[in-house]
C-alpha cells in the first residue's frame, strides 16, 4: 500500500483508529451522501483518504461515501462553462425574457461564473485547506469560534441558504489555526447543500483533523427558499447543531458552549 | 425594449380596459387562451427543468442521489415563483381598488418587505421599500401599493429601474400630486460572491411631483420613514 503523507497528519499516534475522540455517534451513514460525479472532461476522480484509512469495517465503507471529497478542478470549470452559459441562456428564454436585451446580454455567462463560485467547496479538500496548521499546545479547555458568516445554497431549490456557524471544540493537547474553522465552514458550505447534512460534516471534519475531545457545531440560517417563495416566512430561522464527544456526553460542557454563543 | 416602463408591460391588457372591451367576450377568449397557455407554460417548465438538469451535471454534481433527484423541477418552478411578475399588470391587480376621498395629505406605507432576482447573476436581492403618496382626491387601496410592489420585483431586475417603474405605475394609476419611492436592499450578488460585502445595502430613490420640486415635502417623508 502506498504511503500518503496525508492520512498521517491525522492519525498521526493515536492508537485506536476508531474514533477515540469519543464520538461514537458519528456519521453513521444514514445522510446521504454527495457521490462524485465524472464530470465530462475528467478522469475519474481520486478518492482522496482523508481519515478514513485507518477505519477498514464495512460501515466506514458508507460513511466514506458520505464523506468523500470532490475534487471538481479548475480546469473542469472552464470546460463546462459554456454548458452552463447554454443552459442559463434556455432558463431566461423560458422564463419569458428576452436575453437579448442589454441588461442580460452577458448574464448567461456571469449566472453560470456565480453558480461555480457557489460550488467551489466542490473544488477543496480539507487537507489542503489545513495547511498543516494544527499545533501542539498544551490546552483542554473550550475554544469557540463564532459568528462565522456562511452561505450556501439550498439543493432543493437552488436558491441560497445564509446565516452564522458556531463552532467549540476541547482539543486534546492539539489546537488548529482559528481561521481554519471558517475555513473548514466554507468548503462544506460552498456545495449544494442540506442545512443537517452541512452541520455534521463540518462536525465531523474537525473531529477527523484534530482529534478532540469533543466538538460543537451551531448553525443558525435562513432559506431564502421559506421567505421568498413556499411559505414566505419573512422572519424564520432554522437552527441544527451537532454535538460530538464531551458536548455530547456532558451536559455541562455543552451548557457552557451554548451560554457562551448566545452572549 | 431595455427600458420596461410601466405602460409598456401593460400593453395588451391597457388597450382592452381603454377600449371598453365586451365582458363576456374577454372571458371567453380567456378560456380558450387558458387552455393553450396551460400546455405552453407546462412545456416552458419541462424547458427549464432540463436546463436545470444540465446546470447540476455541468457543476459535478449527481443528479441521481436522492437530494437532487426532483431538483431540476423545483429550480424550474421556483424561478418561475421569483419571475411571475412577467405576467401580471397593474390594471388587473389595482382591482378598481381606488377610492375617491376628500385627502390631500401625505399617505405613507412603509417597510414593504421586497425580494427580486439580480438581472446579472440571477442571485436575490432583498430588502424594504417605502412608497408616499400626495394624493390628488383619489386614493388606492393600501395593499395595492404592496401588490405593484410585488409585481415589478418579481422579475429579473436592476434596483434602479425597479424603483421607477414602482412610481411610474403608482403615477399613471392615481395621478396624484407626488410619488415618492425609497429602497433599501441588500444584494446577495454583492455579499456572497464579488467582492463580499456582508454588511453593504443599496439604497435607491425617485421623486415625482411635489416631492421633487417642493424640498419641505420631501425631507417629511424621509424623516417619516426613518427607523427611529
Amino acid at each position: 500500500m502506498e504511503q500518503r503523507a496525508v492520512p498521517t497528519q491525522y492519525a498521526a499516534g493515536h492508537g485506536d483508529p476508531k474514533k477515540d475522540a469519543g464520538s461514537g455517534t458519528t456519521c453513521t451513514g444514514e445522510v446521504n451522501g454527495e457521490r462524485t460525479a465524472a464530470t465530462a472532461s475528467s478522469s475519474p476522480p481520486p478518492h482522496p483518504r482523508t481519515a478514513s484509512s485507518f477505519s477498514s469495517s464495512s460501515s466506514s465503507a458508507v460513511t466514506e461515501g458520505w464523506r468523500e471529497e470532490r475534487t471538481r478542478s479548475v480546469e473542469d470549470n472552464e470546460m463546462s462553462r459554456p454548458g452552463l452559459t447554454a443552459a442559463y441562456r434556455t432558463i431566461l428564454s423560458g422564463l419569458g425574457e428576452d436575453p437579448q436585451r442589454q441588461g442580460l446580454l452577458k448574464t448567461p455567462l456571469r449566472a453560470a461564473t456565480a453558480m461555480q463560485f457557489f460550488t467551489k467547496g466542490y473544488q477543496e479538500k480539507i487537507i489542503d485547506v489545513l495547511n498543516d496548521a494544527i499545533f501542539d499546545e498544551d490546552h483542554d479547555e473550550m475554544v469557540i469560534v463564532k459568528d462565522i458568516d456562511m452561505f450556501s445554497m439550498c439543493e432543493h431549490h437552488l436558491v441560497p441558504i445564509f446565516g452564522r456557524v458556531h463552532i467549540g471544540y476541547l482539543p486534546n493537547k492539539r489546537v488548529l489555526g482559528l481561521s481554519k474553522l471558517a475555513r473548514i465552514v466554507e468548503i462544506y458550505s460552498r456545495r449544494l447543500q442540506v442545512q443537517e447534512r452541512l452541520t455534521k460534516q463540518i462536525a465531523v471534519a474537525i473531529t477527523e483533523a484534530l482529534k478532540p475531545a469533543g466538538v460543537g457545531v451551531v448553525i443558525e440560517a435562513t432559506h431564502m427558499c421559506m421567505v421568498m417563495r413556499g411559505v414566505q416566512k419573512m422572519n424564520s430561522k432554522t437552527v441544527t447543531s451537532t454535538m460530538l464527544g464531551v458536548f455530547r456526553e456532558d451536559a455541562k460542557t455543552r451548557d457552557e458552549f451554548l451560554t457562551l454563543i448566545r452572549s | 425594449m431595455e427600458y420596461r416602463t410601466a405602460s409598456d408591460t401593460n400593453g395588451k391588457h391597457v388597450a382592452e380596459y381603454q377600449n371598453g372591451f365586451n365582458a363576456d367576450l374577454h372571458v371567453q377568449e380567456e378560456e380558450e387562451g387558458g387552455r393553450a397557455g396551460e400546455t405552453e407554460t407546462r412545456s416552458k417548465l419541462s424547458t427549464i427543468q432540463r436546463a436545470y438538469s444540465t446546470v447540476l451535471t455541468e457543476l459535478g454534481e449527481d443528479v441521481d442521489r436522492e437530494g437532487l433527484l426532483r431538483t431540476p423541477l423545483r429550480a424550474a418552478k421556483a424561478m418561475q415563483f421569483l419571475t411571475k411578475g412577467y405576467h401580471e399588470t397593474t390594471q388587473e391587480i389595482l382591482n378598481d381598488a381606488i377610492f375617491d376621498e376628500n385627502h390631500d395629505e401625505m399617505v405613507i406605507v412603509k417597510d414593504i418587505d421586497l425580494f427580486s432576482l439580480c438581472e446579472h447573476h440571477l442571485v436575490p436581492f432583498f430588502g424594504k421599500v417605502h412608497i408616499a403618496y400626495l394624493p390628488n382626491k383619489k386614493v388606492v387601496g393600501l395593499s395595492k401599493l404592496a401588490r405593484i410592489v410585488e409585481i415589478y420585483s418579481r422579475r429579473l431586475q436592476v434596483q434602479e429601474r425597479l424603483s421607477k417603474q414602482i412610481a411610474t405605475a403608482i403615477s399613471e394609476a392615481l395621478e396624484p400630486a407626488g410619488v415618492a419611492v425609497v429602497i433599501e436592499a441588500t444584494h446577495m450578488c454583492m455579499v456572497m460572491r464579488g467582492v463580499q460585502k456582508m454588511n453593504s445595502k443599496t439604497v435607491t430613490s425617485v421623486m415625482l411631483g411635489t416631492f421633487q420640486e417642493d424640498p419641505k415635502t420631501r425631507e417629511e417623508f424621509l424623516s417619516l420613514i426613518r427607523k427611529n
